[in-house]
């Protein structure tokens, strides 16, 4: 009877072991897969070098917070540009808009420095409590572009724990425990700080090492939330923002209004950038529907069409902080106007800086991706030269 | 050195709700949820989530 009791308690163990190991490879495994697969990018024809952030900031080497940096260098001398995607991993139209600069952009004077996955350990993280899809597809005039969908904060596998309240440095300000994990909150960062700190701190040292100019930083926000379909600023760079709001506005029928960066809240890119270098900052925000919270599932289709009745009815009743209606905020829409209004801010720039200016062309402009489709300007890397695909 | 500092304690709370497991012998309540508890921590161990 004991030999049996026994049995019985083995085998239930057995079974329920067997069970547990099952719950931990089925949910495990599709987030494991996630936190190790690439993405590709093509070295355009602009491309002259590809640096590492960690050539910048030693701490992050051989760490998940070093990332690729492209250099598109121009024949002829000029002023100096960063064009920052992914800070927060979860706004993929920043990434986007960085990639087709790299796959199409030829420089003819100046250089332009392009980071598309900033944040890259957010990029290999996921908020499954909020449904996030782990991949995301572009379609493209040959098939499609396959992408990992991230998070606003770097995984915790890459800097843990979080504290109880994140001290800014160097203010001192206190700000959420998660902060310390966001990109968008860490600058200018410190060389021997938490990781998220040495990887703002890399690409603070390339533009003081380098003497960069213009630094855009482009993110996606809610249609709830008031600072969106903006150009952040601060005092130093608002006349320029200011000229490519209203050009875009005057020349290609778009609005992205110029919001001025407060002094007073620290660690964002618009404010420490231009406080801690001589580098005039912005930050373009373009309305993403996906990352509202009263929405229907979200799925990859709404990633990409940005349609969604939810927020349709609440437009309805002027909830929102943008235009809203049954056309939604396509990926394209997002992706064409972070396009055309960092060009527009190099226009500017370049005008009012005739000794420095930053000319390039190949990238299309808000009408082309609108009509084409982003996949458009998004190369096959199956077909792409030896040596010229980039694993990210 | 503190995140080394938590995966040991990750580690020590894993092996102790294993231990609890193997020596649980009355309640199958019990032992379904020593095993729910180990999830996450068996995840952050393997460094997946």
């Amino acid at each position: 009877m004991k030999d049996d009791g026994m049995k019985r308690e083995v085998l239930l163990k057995a079974v329920l072991a067997g069970a547990f190991l099952g719950l931990v490879l089925w949910g495990g495994l599709p987030l494991f897969r996630h936190r190790h697969s690439d993405v590709p990018i093509i070295k355009g024809p602009g491309v002259t070098a590809v640096l590492r952030l960690s050539d910048f900031s030693p701490g992050l080497k051989g760490t998940e917070g070093d990332t690729y940096v492209f250099v598109l260098q121009g024949k002829e001398p000029g002023g100096k540009a960063l064009i920052i995607g992914n800070t927060h991993s979860n706004e993929p139209e920043g990434m986007l808009t960085a990639l087709v600069f790299i796959e199409n952009a030829v420089v003819d004077k100046g250089t332009v420095y392009i980071i598309p996955f900033f944040n890259n350990s957010g990029s290999r993280n996921t908020r499954p409590g909020d449904g996030y899809p782990l991949y995301f597809d572009v379609p493209t005039d040959w098939g499609s572009r396959r992408f990992r969908y991230g998070n606003r904060d770097a995984s915790p596998l890459d800097q843990w724990p979080d504290p109880d309240v994140y001290i800014h440095y160097p203010d001192r300000q206190l700000l959420s425990f998660i902060d310390v994990r966001n990109t968008n909150r860490t600058w200018p960062g410190r060389p021997n700080g938490p990781l998220m700190e040495r990887v703002t701190f890399g690409a603070m040292e390339l533009m003081r090492r380098d003497k960069i100019d213009v630094a855009v930083d482009i993110h996606g926000a809610e249609t709830m939330f008031p600072v969106t379909n903006c150009i952040v600023a601060p005092e130093r760079s608002v006349k320029i923002a200011t000229l490519a709001s209203l050009t875009v506005k005057a020349r290609e029928g778009f609005e992205n209004h110029v919001e001025p960066s407060p002094a007073g809240f620290r660690g964002l890119s618009h404010r420490e950038i231009g406080d801690h270098s001589a580098t005039l900052p912005f930050l373009l925000e373009a309305p993403i529907p996906f990352l509202d919270q009263p929405t229907g599932p979200k799925t990859t289709k709404f990633l990409l069409d940005g349609k969604d009745p939810f927020l349709l009815s609440l437009s309805k009743k002027k909830k929102l902080f943008v235009p809203y209606d049954e056309s939604g905020w396509s990926l394209e829409k997002r992706v064409g106007q972070n396009l055309s209004v960092t060009l527009e801010i190099f226009r500017q720039f370049s005008k009012k800086t005739a000794n420095r200016p930053i000319v390039l062309r190949g990238v299309p402009r808000y009408a082309d991706v609108v009509k084409n489709g982003v996949g458009r300007y998004l190369g096959d890397p199956a077909k792409a030269a030896a040596g010229g695909v980039v694993m990210n | 050195m503190i995140m080394i500092a938590y995966y040991v304690i990750t580690a020590f709370v894993l092996v102790l709700a294993g231990w609890n497991f193997v020596r649980e012998k009355k309640s199958r309540d019990d032992l379904a949820l020593y095993l729910l508890v180990m999830i996450p921590l068996l995840l952050r161990l393997l460094r997946v989530k």
